[in-house]
């Protein structure tokens, strides 16, 4: 079968749909700026719409997103592409550039779908959940999360044993195994990169056991704990269900760190475990936290009264390097330490850690790039040529970074970081006008 | 081949064979299912005392516990008395079709 591709046509391409990409999508589109936005995963949102709770105002995260999240999702001017990826971005000359975007088959037509997860109940399978970080299993067909925007099934045909029975019970026959995928050809006038980043993987640090001892978790793992939606009943061990009472927290886990390649600050550690300290003594008033650092960072506004509070909590701060880890036949942790004022090298047992992992650059995008070189910083997160009087420029012309694809950074500065682009582009596409 | 709609499964199941390892796991999970609604129909438990029963890890009866309790076939009952573990029990006769 000859392989169709149909061409379309935009003001602006939007490589991302995290709080970065949508607030320059939403702003773009604002200002008349017809938009595609792409987004690699099944819903737009991002990191932002899995957490639980904000620094340092601690505002529900998702009740910020869910009403930015739906307002890009309705604006006439927005397309939203979602199990899309950017193929290639070549530059024909200013204010030309196209793209191939690659669409996924989701086997589900999205506009028919009602969210009704008649289909998940049928389905038989169960596989790891990755929007609950693999704590719990969800079905081989599945709504990604309660809030993920559009808010439709999709089929997760790796695991799929086309059975067919979400087909029998679908009441809509929204449900269609014979969807291929897609190729598109996005003629625009400019492009935003909004990639986000990575997280660090812990499997990376052996000597702190993650994987091996299953009550060392990830922080995004006690971030999807904390959330109303859950993977438990409650805060939980997973590795035998218990309720923890003595939590430690292991910062810079891959930030700050040479001997795993990052160097650098991640900006963002210090605060969200602070953070999460704090949301744990709501929710375990019972339980012990201590926070292992080696420098707390709170540089931004109210940060240092938010790490007070936490102190004037029970919070205990240790200033101390985490050495290794081990495991006792309870489940407890053995933490072994260097404790820096006191200059020495300690033992503490804790019945759970947190790995407060770092911000890695997302990586691959600058490849998508042909016929120009989108650069990248000594750390691989995307160049900002101009950092102080431009800070959204690229090495190309007419394309555009936003939030931590940039660096490392939190959210009211990827918010701010997705305006600057908006602006920055809008004044690129005007230039383009007269 | 024209796919009915509502019947499209089996069309892709025509072109694309359904990987060993996918239905392995399926019939683990169901295995799995089994046995732990099975233990719970017979009073309610904690995840040590299932992993016990089951002889397995209790990650993975955690995991799969947790699974169920979100798919709806299991319910949370109290605490024990030490305030470490919660008893975890069937509900609605672990929707009795397992």
């Amino acid at each position: 079968m000859p392989e169709s591709i149909k061409t379309l046509e935009y003001d602006v391409l939007v490589i991302g749909g995290g709080i970065a990409g949508g607030e320059s999508a939403l702003n773009l589109a604002d200002i008349g700026y017809k938009v595609l936005l792409v987004e690699r995963d099944l819903t737009i949102g991002g990191k932002m719409i899995l957490l639980s709770k904000v620094f340092p105002t601690l505002d529900c995260a998702a009740c910020i997103t869910t009403p930015k999240v739906s307002e890009i999702a309705r604006h006439p001017n927005i397309t939203i592409f979602t199990g899309a990826e950017t193929e290639k971005v070549t530059k024909l000359g200013e204010h030309r550039f196209e793209a191939v975007i690659r669409q996924k088959p989701r086997y589900v037509n999205v506009s028919d779908c009602t969210g009704c997860q008649l289909c998940e109940e049928a389905c038989p399978v169960s596989v790891s959940d990755q929007y609950q970080y693999g704590m719990v299993g969800r079905k081989a067909v599945y709504i990604p999360f309660s809030i993920a925007s559009p808010r439709a099934a999709a089929i997760d045909i790796e695991n799929c044993t086309l059975c067919g029975a979400c087909e029998r019970v679908c009441p809509t026959q929204c449900i269609d195994f014979t969807q291929t995928e897609e190729r598109f050809l996005v003629k625009v006038k400019s492009v935003v990169v909004a990639t986000g980043f990575e997280l660090f993987d812990p499997l990376k640090i052996p000597r702190y056991g993650f994987g091996q001892y299953k009550n060392v978790i990830t922080s995004m793992q006690m971030e999807r704990q904390l959330a109303p939606t859950r993977p438990y009943n409650t805060i939980l061990r997973p590795g035998d269900g218990k309720m923890p009472d003595n939590i430690a927290y292991v910062l810079c886990t891959g930030s700050r760190d040479k001997t795993v390649g990052n160097p650098i600050c991640s900006q963002v550690c210090c605060m969200y475990s602070i953070k999460q300290a704090q949301l744990l003594m709501g929710a375990l008033p019972m339980a012990d936290i201590t926070i292992y650092y080696l420098h707390i960072r709170a540089f931004g506004k109210g940060f240092n009264e938010f790490y007070a509070q936490a102190q004037d909590m029970g919070v205990e701060f240790v200033k101390g390097k985490v050495g290794k880890i081990t495991e006792k036949e309870n489940g407890n942790l053995i933490l072994r330490y260097e404790d820096i004022e006191a200059g020495q090298v300690k033992e503490a047992e804790h019945d759970m850690v947190v790995l407060s992992v770092g911000v890695l650059p997302n990586r691959g995008i600058s490849e998508t790039f042909e016929n120009q070189k989108l650069e990248l910083d000594p750390f691989n997160f995307i160049n900002q040529t101009d950092i102080l009087a431009s800070p959204a420029k690229t090495s190309i012309e007419g394309v555009f970074v936003a939030g931590t694809a940039s660096g490392p950074m939190d959210i009211p500065d990827s918010i701010l970081s997705g305006g600057a682009a908006s602006a920055e582009t809008t004044s690129y596409l005007r230039r383009a006008v007269s | 081949m024209e796919a009915e709609k509502g019947k499209t499964a089996k069309y892709l199941k025509a072109k694309r064979p359904v990987p060993k390892a996918v239905t392995e796991h399926l019939k683990y999970f169901t295995r799995t299912k089994k046995a732990l609604i099975n233990a719970l129909k017979e009073g309610e438990k904690t995840v040590p005392q299932l992993a016990e029963i089951l002889a397995l890890p209790a990650d993975e009866v955690m995991y799969h516990l947790m699974s169920l309790l979100k798919y709806g076939f299991v319910e949370t009952g109290e605490m024990d008395d030490m305030d470490e573990y919660f008893y975890y029990k069937v509900k609605d006769h672990g929707k009795d079709k397992s």
